[in-house]
């Protein structure tokens, strides 16, 4: 395979991979916004390669029931919203988030997101607010919450050093509510049907006009059900903006018959990416599209796309002895490292453009972990991110996740059955970037009509991705419509 | 006059901050009621609210030992339905 000659940077207008793209949702926001959220890692798609979050599982209770979600919360081995290996208290979480933010200095955020609503937990979740924005005032707060309590709740969040805040707003039409949320528990009674879903609606549009009113950045969460809601989203999403929300995030049901939860037993299909996709696209139109969510846990440690929960259990951090003083000295010196190096890679961002105007687009699948470079071997990678290359540029669409058939051994096991899922998982890409990659994927993913490439490692990924645009497009594969690889 | 909390509890807090007459405590496996004081709510609420709020179906007893909140009643899963799926599940 033939590299072409790297093109030289065009100076005049802006680089191909944001102009009028979303490869930095945040391009439309206003200073002040931006610099707000330039270090969260759920807000930024930029931020999300250099910065860590984590989750602290204090708020257990719930009142309302959604049709995604079981209660039974308790589960080691499961990676989805709602979930947790152990409940905290106030004291532990303030212990455990002042341990990993030493262990880890580039975890800026902090968020209370479960097992059940945070604000359903008052006591709990505003006991712990309190006393990190007086201990460890270097990290940022911010909570999910489902809405049903959010209007009580305003004043109390705007004292806590709390500037982010999720409400996850799956409808704004009672009669799709009721497909959603089976019950509400409101004002000492069980509501159920359209006249729980029209109280739990109206408490979030509230929830989100207050919180605007106070100057505190609000994201919105989506569920995409199909036959339930997909068709009902954009609108919401034009809903929300219209109403302050600076950011949508719309999210892939997840329903699976172990889960136990109403969908995963009924049969409730989540959408294919081309659904998610293409409603991301839809909205896009009215509102800033998040698209790198990973659905963590509500007790996720680390980078989005890992968790080292394992790390940090109350065992393991009882004895950890944390003087956060020098944590935060420690702190302050690499986030102001890390923002430099953000700052020098925009800088100097290499602008690769498409060197034939007619091209159709094509999705890419790349394994990184981390500094906007690939710099992740095929066989290691747990996810994959996915951009869109075509004419206009480079666009971030999701990531994708892959079960790792490679534990590193000499033992294979039933590697092959994994490493055919994964080739499953990058259906619709047509090429694959990686730091290295082993022969027999190699083979795998060509016959699945996959180009793998493994020479562009530790380059930055956006102009990797147009380097191997402008290779196909040199080669007259991008002349025609793509024809559908069969697995 | 008593309700009950049986081992199917998940022992997620949202009952106990309700009760009326702090007859809700946190124990060990789950959370239990003392029925020296519990009232059932009488004279408080319409309903019993640690049963109006508990999610989990089953886990809650009335006084004859009858689950206030049947299964099927609070998830919308009908009974035969879960054990189908869970027959499946374990069948793999």
């Amino acid at each position: 395979m033939e590299l072409p000659v790297l093109n030289a940077p065009q100076k005049s207008g802006c680089a191909a991979s944001s102009c009028g793209s979303n490869d930095d949702q945040l391009n439309h926001l206003s200073d002040e916004i931006r610099a707000k959220v330039q270090n969260h890692p759920c807000y930024s798609e930029d931020a999300h390669h250099y910065f860590a979050r984590m989750h602290v599982a204090v708020a257990p209770a719930c009142n309302i029931q959604c049709h995604y979600c079981n209660r039974k919360y308790d589960c080691a081995n499961e990676s989805r919203p709602g979930v947790v290996s152990e409940l905290l208290t106030p004291n532990q979480a303030v212990k455990k988030t002042m341990a990993v933010a030493a262990n880890i200095p580039q975890m800026t955020v902090l968020g209370i997101a479960g097992p059940g609503d945070p604000l359903a937990n008052p006591e709990r979740t505003f006991e712990t607010f309190r006393r990190l924005s007086e201990e460890a005032p270097d990290i940022k707060l911010c909570v999910s919450t489902n809405g049903l309590a959010l209007p009580d709740a305003v004043e109390e969040l705007s004292k806590h050093n709390i500037d982010h805040v999720t409400i996850t707003i799956n409808c704004v039409d009672p009669k799709i509510g009721a497909k959603i949320y089976p019950w509400i528990f409101w004002k000492n009674k069980r509501i159920k049907g359209e006249k729980a879903a029209k109280i739990l609606i109206e408490q979030q549009q509230k929830g989100l006009e207050m919180l605007v009113a106070k100057g505190i950045l609000v994201k919105v969460n989506s569920v995409l059900i199909p036959g339930v809601n997909d068709k009902h989203l954009a609108e919401v999403s034009r809903i929300v903006k219209e109403k302050g929300a600076f950011l949508h995030n719309v999210m892939p049901l997840i329903a699976e018959a172990e889960h136990g939860t109403f969908y995963g037993v009924m049969g409730q299909r989540g959408p294919t990416n081309d659904e998610l996709q293409a409603l991301q696209d839809e909205c896009a139109g009215d509102m800033n599209m998040m698209r790198h969510c990973r659905q963590c846990r509500a007790d996720a440690v680390g980078m989005l796309g890992e968790d080292r929960g394992d790390e940090f259990t109350l065992d393991k951090i009882e004895d950890m002895e944390i003087d956060y003083q020098a944590a935060m000295e420690k702190r302050k010196v690499i986030h102001q490292a890390i923002e430099a190096e953000m700052n020098s890679k925009r800088a100097a961002k290499i602008e690769v453009k498409a060197e034939k105007l007619n091209t159709r687009p094509v999705l890419m699948a790349v394994a990184t972990s981390g500094q906007n470079v690939i710099n992740v071997h095929f066989g290691h990678a747990k996810e994959f991110l996915i951009y869109e290359a075509s004419p206009n540029g480079v666009r971030f669409i999701s990531h994708r996740k892959a079960d790792q058939y490679c534990g590193g051994d000499t033992s294979c096991g039933d590697g092959e059955s994994v490493l055919q899922q994964t080739v499953r998982a990058l259906e619709g890409c047509e090429a694959v970037l990686c730091s290295k990659i082993g022969y027999e994927p190699w083979e795998m993913l060509e016959n699945a009509g996959i180009t793998p490439n493994g020479e562009h490692a530790m380059e930055e990924i956006e102009a990797a991705v147009m380097l191997v645009y402008n290779e196909m497009a040199t080669a007259g594969k991008l002349d025609e419509v793509k024809q559908r690889a069969t697995a | 006059m008593a309700l009950k909390i049986i081992e199917s509890c998940v022992n997620c807090f949202a009952c106990e901050p309700l009760c009326p007459s702090k007859a809700i405590y946190e124990a060990a496996p789950h959370f239990l009621i003392d029925p020296k004081k519990c009232t059932e709510c009488v004279g408080d609420f319409d309903v019993p609210q640690c049963a109006a709020i508990c999610p989990i179906e089953g886990a809650i007893l009335d006084s004859l030992n009858v689950p206030i909140n049947p299964p099927g009643s609070l998830t919308g899963i009908p009974p035969e339905k879960m054990a189908e799926a869970m027959a499946e599940l374990q069948a793999h």
